[in-house]
């Protein structure tokens, strides 16, 4: 079992771990998903302790490994690490790599290394390879050798790093699928992946990093299908958002337009996408709630998911109740609705800019 | 294409520009100087040993003419006869002993030059002997009284016999008297049959039997001879040393052991000029080149046996370099050791010695350690040689292992450590044997390096390959073989050194294939 408690990690000009609180249980495969910069990759590395926390604990079968005086080499011979760009040793061929390390740390006879080694091996599927050196090889088997050597140390726990970052996308499958094997003894897994589909068919729980802490906990089906927060939801979703606000008399709608189309451009939104929301935008806060609104500002959200091509505009303002349905201006409202999928508008009288209009496109 | 061809052209025109006046300047000679006096206009290039006392004669003499310093002896007359330097002023006898030994395309010219000069043994300031310059003074009396003095003169200055007599040591020495020389001035000091030998020599051996002492000579350039005598490293010289007011305000000096005169040394552009000029147009024909190759490849090795020289320069050479080969990547290794995890203090001694050892020239650095900082300490200068050249190739370990390791990268590391090796382990195990391939091929040229630079340590009374050339060479008047075989050396030692590395990287870093390595232990 590791307990994290307040863990932190405070470079001088960054803080990828602010605060990580988490129980791991014994035989749980956890995903740990997020954007980039986030502390996912941190955050395994100070398990192992390749990296030194600044603050917090780290408990590990009961004892605090980041204690002061206490020797990490214990710790790690109980952890396996596969890294994202393998790191094979490259004097030695396939076989040594992996029975070095059983030689040196857990004494065993080199007749006893190598036939682990071996069984390692076919069970990556590479046994043909014992003698060649790692750069004789490609990366996808590469990784696999360098899962064999991690398991040939006999590990409570794996964790990965990105295991298939640095690969060529065809050699992609081989590595995961040799995961997707491990995942189902009884070791403690923790996974740093970009690959939703692939942490979703193996995992058991998923941590979605964001914030500088775990931003949401739970099971693969709450995480991908029914995110809670809204990172988690944007992130799982791949959502694309652009925030414009439009205020004062001398606001530059051209300008506005140019910005929608580069947000357009940089996530590949189709034409017909593209050409819509910008036809909603215009209607929207040049004709249906200007006039209305006068100089009171108003905030257009435009998100689209790169997921399932949906785009959705989102019109907020302040001010007394007001539906744009009932502006004076009809043909620009039908002009609106015939565009677009669905329109509707709702009053939370609690918030800052109480209206809201939602387009979907 | 068009910018590659025009460029060879340009190259092509100012090799020939440059080709043309070096011939025009090799040429300028041609009339020949027949007098003294036309030494001394501007425009002539006078040469006078570094370390002699003749520039103030030539300056006060020829004050028109232009001096230049030249090394010893030996590579003074040769420049002469090559035409590289106008005319040589020096002592008369040495001159003429040269010229009696086979020195050819040179002349003396009539008449001697100022008042000539007085040679005496120095004494050191600080020698632990009681009153020797007093002990001194009274032996050249005495020998000169009962006809001694006459007799060494004879021999040596007159009839040049060459031929050393047996004088016994002291059968219960008292004290012991080290005495520096240099072996580089017929018929002063010089080899013989590969024996020290010379007027200076006899003179010293006589005063130490006379004295009751034991006798050490310690081998020195000219230029050092005087700083080792004040750091107390010999207890006198006995060197053909002039007296001049220079020395005399920093060492002592006897009463004189001889009166010489200063005469000039030109090319001989006379009659047989031709067949002499470093025997050119001799060479250019077939048999003559054949004979004058066989003359002096006698000269330089059969005669006095004189090949033993050359193999005791090599031992030093080679001991000199092993030794310091082996410590220097020793100490550097350890050194990186200590450094390597990047403690603050350890490092910025290192990074601050390197600095020293790196920024200043071999010769310097060896001169300072040899007459400074072990000035006072009785250190042969072998063991001076070998700490500078450990030093220096200390420093290039360290910073090849530094390189090497940083190309390894942090990854192999973490990689280990995510395996359980402990630093220690992990750096031995798993770093080092990745670091040493980048490693080899600037420790091997490092190595070739080494051997070069370690031609220096004549500077500190070692003699060495090097310097064993110089002393052959003081002695046949002749560049050519000399030269070339140092050099032939100085290649088979670099080759047979970097022939063992090699051994050594095939059997530590070569690929093991099927049937070797890790299945060997595994199937017993």
């Amino acid at each position: 079992m590791i307990e994290l408690e307040h863990l932190e990690k405070r470079y001088k000009n960054a803080v990828p771990l602010a605060d990580v609180n988490a129980v791991i249980h014994d035989g749980e495969v956890i995903s740990i998903i997020g954007p980039s910069g986030t502390g996912k990759s941190t955050l395994i590395r100070c398990i192992d302790m390749l990296e030194r926390p600044t603050g917090g604990k780290i408990i590990l079968d009961g004892e605090n490994i980041c204690a002061r005086g206490y020797d990490v080499t214990k710790a790690r011979r109980k952890m396996g690490m596969v890294f994202q760009s393998f790191h094979l040793f490259g004097h030695l061929n396939v076989i040594e790599n992996i029975m070095q390390a059983q030689v040196d740390i857990l004494k065993r006879s080199k007749k006893e290394a190598y036939e682990t080694g071996m069984k390692l091996l076919q069970r990556v599927g590479l046994a043909s390879k014992e003698n060649n050196y790692p750069d004789e090889l490609s990366g996808g088997q590469q990784q696999r050798i360098a899962i064999a050597r991690t398991l040939a140390m006999d590990p409570e726990v794996i964790l990965f790093d990105e295991p298939t970052s640095a690969l060529d996308p065809t050699m992609v499958g081989e590595v995961q699928s040799v995961i997707r094997d491990l995942a189902r003894m009884d070791k403690t897994m923790l996974i740093v992946t970009h690959e939703m589909n692939f942490a979703r068919a193996i995992c058991s729980r998923v941590f979605y990093m964001d914030q500088g802490g775990i931003y949401e906990d739970g099971t693969p089906e709450q995480i991908f299908d029914h995110p809670q927060r809204d990172l988690t939801k944007r992130f799982v979703q791949n959502l694309r958002v652009l925030t414009l606000t439009i205020d004062g008399e001398y606001f530059d709608m051209a300008g506005a337009g140019t910005e929608i189309d580069c947000y357009c451009l940089q996530n590949d939104i189709p034409p017909r996408t593209k050409y819509r929301i910008c036809l909603a935008v215009e209607e929207l806060a040049s004709h249906l709630l200007r006039p209305v609104l006068a100089h009171a500002p108003i905030r257009i959200t435009v998100e689209y998911s790169g997921k399932d091509g949906n785009a959705e505009v989102l019109a907020f303002y302040g001010g007394d109740k007001f539906d744009p349905a009932h502006s004076g201006n009809g043909f620009s409202y039908q002009v609106l609705q015939s565009t677009v999928s669905s329109l509707s508008y709702r009053y939370d009288p609690d918030a800052d800019q109480p209206n809201v209009v939602k387009v979907l496109i | 294409m068009k910018i590659g061809r025009s460029m060879s052209v340009i190259l092509m025109i100012l090799l020939l520009a440059s080709s043309a006046l070096l011939l025009g300047a090799s040429g300028r000679q041609e009339e020949g100087i027949t007098s003294l006096e036309q030494l001394n206009q501007p425009g002539i290039q006078i040469g006078v040993a570094s370390d002699s006392t003749e520039f103030d004669i030539v300056q006060k003499e020829f004050p028109k003419a232009e001096i230049v310093y030249t090394k010893d002896l030996m590579s003074s007359f040769i420049s002469v006869a090559q035409g590289k330097i106008d005319a040589f002023v020096s002592n008369k006898l040495n001159m003429e002993l040269a010229m009696k030994n086979g020195l050819e395309g040179v002349r003396i010219l009539d008449g001697t030059i100022g008042e000539g000069n007085v040679g005496a043994v120095a004494i050191s300031p600080v020698t632990e002997i009681p009153d020797l310059k007093n002990q001194i003074n009274q032996f050249l009396r005495q020998i000169k009284k009962d006809g001694t003095l006459d007799e060494i003169r004879e021999r040596w200055l007159v009839k040049h016999d060459m031929i050393m007599p047996e004088i016994p040591e002291a059968a219960d020495p008292k004290l012991r008297l080290i005495v520096g020389t240099t072996g580089l001035s017929e018929p002063f000091n010089c080899y013989v049959d590969g024996e020290l030998s010379g007027y200076d020599i006899e003179l010293a051996k006589r005063f130490a039997l006379w004295a009751d002492m034991s006798l050490a000579f310690k081998i020195y350039d000219y230029e050092g001879i005087i700083a080792a005598a004040q750091g107390g490293d010999v207890d006198c010289i006995f060197a053909n040393l002039y007296v001049t007011p220079e020395r005399q305000e920093v060492i002592e000096f006897s009463d004189p052991t001889y009166e010489v005169e200063v005469a000039a040394m030109v090319q001989d552009t006379g009659s047989g000029a031709a067949a002499n000029r470093q025997g050119s147009s001799q060479k250019a024909t077939g048999a003559g080149f054949l004979n004058y190759l066989k003359e002096s490849f006698l000269k330089t090795f059969i005669r006095e046996d004189r090949w033993q020289l050359f193999v005791e320069g090599i031992v030093t050479t080679l001991l000199l370099t092993i030794l310091s080969i082996l410590l220097g990547t020793l100490i550097g290794f350890c050194v990186f050791l200590i450094c390597r995890r990047g403690n603050r203090v350890a490092n910025t001694i290192t990074r601050f010695c390197i600095w020293l050892i790196e920024g200043m020239p071999v010769v310097v650095l060896l001169m300072i350690l040899y007459y400074i900082v072990f000035a006072g300490a009785k250190i042969p200068g072998t063991a001076v040689s070998v700490i500078a050249f450990t030093l220096i190739f200390a420093a290039a370990v360290f910073s090849m292992l530094k390189a090497g390791v940083a190309a390894v990268g942090t990854g192999q590391m973490e990689a280990a450590y995510a395996l359980g090796y402990a630093d220690r382990k992990a750096f031995f195990k798993i770093i080092l044997p990745q670091a040493l391939p980048h490693v080899m091929p600037s420790y091997k040229s490092q190595i070739k390096s080494l051997i070069k630079a370690t031609a220096v340590v004549g500077y500190v009374a070692v003699q060495d390959l090097t310097k064993m050339g110089d002393i052959v060479r003081s002695r046949t008047y002749d560049a050519f073989f000399p030269l070339i075989a140092v050099a032939v050396f100085y290649f088979l030692l670099a080759g047979f050194l970097i022939w063992i590395v090699n051994r050594i990287e095939i059997r530590a870093f070569a690929r093991r294939r099927p049937g070797e390595g890790a299945r060997k232990g595994s199937e017993s």
